[in-house]
C-alpha cells in the first residue's frame, strides 16, 4: 500500500450515480440475489468472463501485493482459476452480485472520482489509493463490496501451496487431496 | 443407506412416521432415537453427503463444501460472520469438540423465568449421559494439549485467572488440528461418525441434498414437508414431499425460524425469528519470536472461565478461548490488503489467537431473505454487552503477553492497533469493539424458537413442540430461551434426545 498517496473522496453525488447506475448493486451488502441474468456463468464453463477476469487479476494482485520477492506472484499461481472455481461452486444466490461489483471497481475511478482512466489503466500506486478508498469508504455498500474482492482474493492466492513456504505453513497432512482410497 | 439424491433422478415422495429436517446436533440424535424406538424416520439434509475421503485438509476446498455460504455467512450489515454447517452431520463436522453441559444457573434461568420447571440437571441427566456415551465424551489428557492451548494457559496461570482443561469428543485423535475442515480420520466424534449411521442402521431413510422449503398443517396438526432437490451450487433438480403426522425441525437457528416464516407457521407468539443471541466473540492475535504453529494438535482444550460467574449473575459474562485458523480464514481476519497485510501475514506460523466469547443479552433477529439460501440476520449489540466484550480485549491482551508473546495486533479495519509488552493496554477498552471496526463472528446462533411455558412469548413448549401446531417439534439451539454461556454442542443434542423420548412416549 502507499499509504502517503490522498484517498479518493467519494461525493454524495458521486455515489448516488453510481447507484444509478446499479439499482441492484445495494444487494451486495449481503451479497444477496441479483437477477439470474447477471449469474449465468459465462463461455467455457468459466464464472467470469475474459473482461471479468482480467479486472479480477488486476485488483487480486493488488491485494496480495506481498513486497517480497521470495513470495510466487499472482500470475505465476492458480489464484484466480481458483477463485473461479469457488465462485462456480456456490449458489448464485451469493455471488451473483460479483461481476457486477467489478465492473463498478473498474469503472469507479470514472464514475465516481471523476477520473479520466479505469481502475485498470491507473498505476499500481494510484489503484492501491484507489482500493484504499474502497476499504474506508464511509458508504458501507462500498466497503461490503470491497471486502468481498479482498477476500476472495486471499482464498486464490492463500490455496496455492507456493505461498506457504513464504509464511511458514507447513501445509496438509494429507499427501494430497482425497488421498485416502 | 444415505441416499444423495444428487445421484439418482426424479422428485422424492415418501411417507413416514415423523419427517426430521437437518442433521446436525439436534436433528441426527432425534432420528437416530426416533428410528431406534421403532418409528419410521425420514431426515432430510439440504447439504451434501461429504466423509473422511472427502476431508481433504484444503481450506478452499472444504469451506465451501462443509458451510453455509462457503464461511463468509454475515450479518446484512456485514459486522458478523456467522459460521454454520451445511453438510450431512452439521456443524457438528467443523466444530471444535468442546463438550460441557448447560451451567446449572442457566437452567434455573430457563426454570424460572421461562415457565420451564421441569428442566432441572436431574431431568436433563439421562439425556446427557446418552449423549456423552454415545459421542464418547472424554477429559481432554494432558500430551493432548498443543503448543497454543499451553501458551495460552501459562499466561492464564501466570494471571492467576481461573481456567481449565476442557472435556471433548474425540476418539483416536492423532492431533492433526484440522478439526475445522472436517477430520479426515474420523476421531472426531461428529454426528456424521455417531448419530447419522445409527440413524441408518435403525431404518431410517437419510436423503442429502434435500432443501425442505415449507412445512404444512391442517386443523392444527402438522402434515407434510414439500422441498426440493438441490445442487452443490443451490440450484433446484427435483421436487420432495414428505408425508408425516410428526415434524421434527432441526435446521439451525438460522433456517430453522426462516422455514416456519416461509410456512406461516407457529407464530402466535411473533417470536419466530426474534431473540436471536450469537455469542459473539471477538480474537486478538499475538506473534512469539518464534514459530509455534500453533495450527497443529488439538486447537481448543483450555478454557478461561475468570470473566463468567453464573451463579452470580446468570446474564453476563464473557469466557476466554484459545483460536487458531489456517492461511485462508486468517489472512481474511488479518486488516488491510497489499504489503500492510502480508507485514502481519508473514509470520503466520508464530501467530496465536485469544478470543472473548461473550453470553449475550442482546437479541437480534432472522426474517427471510430472497432465498432460502440467504436469510436476513441482524444483530446489534446492547451498550452493555459491548462494553463487557470491549473490557475483554485488555484481558485478552494481558493473557497473550503473559503467554509469552511480543507483539499483539488488535485487528481494527482501519489503523490496527499494534502493542508491545509494557504498553498501556487500556487503549484497548477505549477504542473497544464497535459493529464494523473489528472482526466479530458467531459460531453459536440461538434462541429464534424459543422455549417457554407461555405461549403468548415463546414459540415451543418444554418438550420442543410448538405451541401452535401439534405433531411440529423444533430440536436445535433455535429453542434455548437465553444465551446458553458455554459451548451449545452437547446441550443441543441432549435436548433433542428429550424431544425424542418425549415423541417416543406418545404413543
Amino acid at each position: 500500500m502507499h499509504p502517503q498517496l490522498p484517498l479518493p473522496r467519494t461525493t454524495r453525488r458521486g455515489f448516488l450515480q453510481l447507484a444509478a447506475a446499479s439499482a441492484s448493486f445495494g444487494a451486495l451488502a449481503g451479497l444477496r440475489a441479483l437477477p439470474a441474468v447477471a449469474a449465468e456463468p459465462a463461455a467455457l464453463g468459466t464464472f467470469f468472463d475474459a473482461r471479468q477476469t482480467g479486472i479480477l487479476a488486476q485488483i487480486a494482485e493488488r491485494m496480495i501485493d506481498t513486497g517480497d520477492p521470495a513470495m510466487p506472484r499472482l500470475r505465476d499461481t492458480g489464484a484466480i482459476a481458483a477463485i473461479d472455481r469457488t465462485c462456480r461452486a456456490l449458489d448464485p444466490a451469493l455471488t451473483g452480485l460479483l461481476p457486477v461489483a467489478l465492473l463498478l471497481f473498474e469503472w469507479g475511478p470514472i464514475v465516481l472520482d471523476w477520473r479520466i482512466r479505469r481502475f485498470t489503466q491507473l498505476s499500481d500506486a494510484e489503484k492501491d489509493a484507489y482500493l484504499a478508498g474502497w476499504m474506508n469508504s464511509r458508504f458501507e455498500v462500498r466497503r461490503m463490496a470491497f471486502f468481498a474482492l479482498r477476500n476472495l482474493s486471499f482464498l486464490g492466492y492463500y490455496s496455492q501451496d507456493a505461498t506457504w513456504p513464504g509464511i511458514g505453513y507447513a501445509g496438509p497432512l494429507l499427501a494430497a487431496p482425497g488421498a485416502f482410497s | 443407506m444415505i441416499v444423495k439424491l444428487l445421484e439418482r433422478s426424479g422428485d422424492l415422495e415418501v411417507r413416514a412416521d415423523v419427517c426430521v429436517i437437518g442433521s446436525g446436533a439436534g436433528g441426527a440424535v432425534a432420528a437416530a432415537e426416533l428410528a431406534a424406538g421403532g418409528r419410521s424416520v425420514v431426515l432430510l439434509e439440504q447439504g451434501h453427503h461429504w466423509t473422511k475421503q472427502d476431508f481433504t485438509q484444503r481450506e478452499d476446498q472444504m469451506l465451501p463444501r462443509l458451510f453455509e455460504e462457503a464461511g463468509m455467512r454475515q450479518t446484512v450489515d456485514g459486522a458478523y460472520t456467522v459460521l454454520q454447517g451445511r453438510n450431512v452431520g452439521g456443524s457438528t463436522v467443523h466444530n471444535l469438540c468442546y463438550a460441557f453441559r448447560a451451567p446449572d444457573p442457566i437452567l434455573r434461568v430457563w426454570r424460572e423465568e421461562h415457565g420451564l420447571p421441569d428442566l432441572t440437571p436431574e431431568a436433563l441427566a439421562p439425556s446427557y449421559e446418552r449423549v456423552e456415551k454415545t459421542l464418547k465424551v472424554k477429559q481432554i489428557l494432558e500430551a493432548e494439549v498443543n503448543g497454543l492451548n499451553r501458551m495460552i494457559r501459562t499466561g492464564a496461570e501466570k494471571l492467576g485467572y481461573s481456567g481449565f482443561v476442557t472435556k471433548h469428543n474425540r476418539e483416536g485423535c492423532i492431533g492433526a488440528g484440522y478439526c475445522i475442515l472436517g477430520c479426515s480420520y474420523d476421531a472426531k466424534q461428529s454426528m456424521l461418525v455417531t448419530y447419522v449411521p445409527r440413524a441408518d442402521a435403525a431404518g431410517a431413510q437419510i436423503f442429502a441434498n434435500a432443501r425442505a422449503e415449507r412445512i404444512e398443517a391442517e386443523g392444527g396438526r402438522v402434515r407434510r414437508v414439500l422441498g426440493r432437490v438441490v445442487d452443490h451450487d443451490g440450484s433446484a433438480r427435483g421436487t420432495i414431499e414428505v408425508k408425516a403426522p410428526v415434524v421434527v425441525l432441526s435446521a439451525g437457528a438460522v433456517a430453522s425460524p426462516d422455514l416456519l416464516l416461509r410456512s406461516g407457521l407457529a407464530n402466535s407468539s411473533g417470536q419466530v425469528g426474534r431473540n436471536l443471541h450469537l455469542h459473539p466473540s471477538v480474537m486478538l492475535a499475538g506473534y512469539l519470536d518464534e514459530p509455534i504453529h500453533a495450527y497443529r494438535g488439538i486447537p481448543q482444550s483450555y478454557y478461561i472461565d475468570e470473566f463468567i460467574d453464573l451463579e452470580k449473575d446468570p446474564h453476563r459474562g464473557y469466557v476466554l478461548m484459545p483460536i487458531t485458523g489456517f492461511p485462508i480464514l486468517t489472512s481474511a481476519n488479518i486488516p488491510g490488503f497489499g504489503r500492510d497485510h502480508f507485514r502481519r501475514m508473514r509470520d503466520f506460523s508464530k501467530m496465536v489467537g485469544l478470543l472473548a466469547l461473550l453470553h449475550d443479552r442482546s437479541r437480534g433477529q432472522v426474517v427471510s431473505g430472497d432465498s432460502p439460501a440467504k436469510p436476513k440476520i441482524t444483530y446489534r449489540m446492547e451498550e452493555e454487552d459491548r462494553r463487557q466484550l470491549s473490557a475483554s480485549l485488555v484481558h485478552i491482551a494481558k493473557v497473550l503477553f503473559a503467554g509469552g508473546a511480543s507483539r499483539v495486533v488488535a485487528p481494527y479495519w482501519k489503523d490496527p492497533l499494534e502493542l508491545r509488552p509494557g504498553d498501556d493496554l487500556s487503549v484497548l477498552e477505549r477504542r473497544g469493539v464497535r459493529e464494523g471496526e473489528i472482526a466479530l463472528a458467531s459460531t453459536h446462533p440461538q434462541s429464534t424458537c424459543k422455549m417457554g411455558g407461555d405461549p403468548a412469548t415463546s414459540v415451543v413448549n418444554g418438550f420442543g413442540e410448538t405451541h401452535d401446531v401439534r405433531g411440529l417439534f423444533v430440536a436445535d439451539m433455535s429453542v434455548f430461551p437465553t444465551s446458553l454461556g458455554a459451548p451449545p454442542q452437547i446441550t443441543t443434542a441432549a435436548l433433542a434426545d428429550r424431544t425424542a423420548h418425549h415423541i417416543l412416549s406418545r404413543g
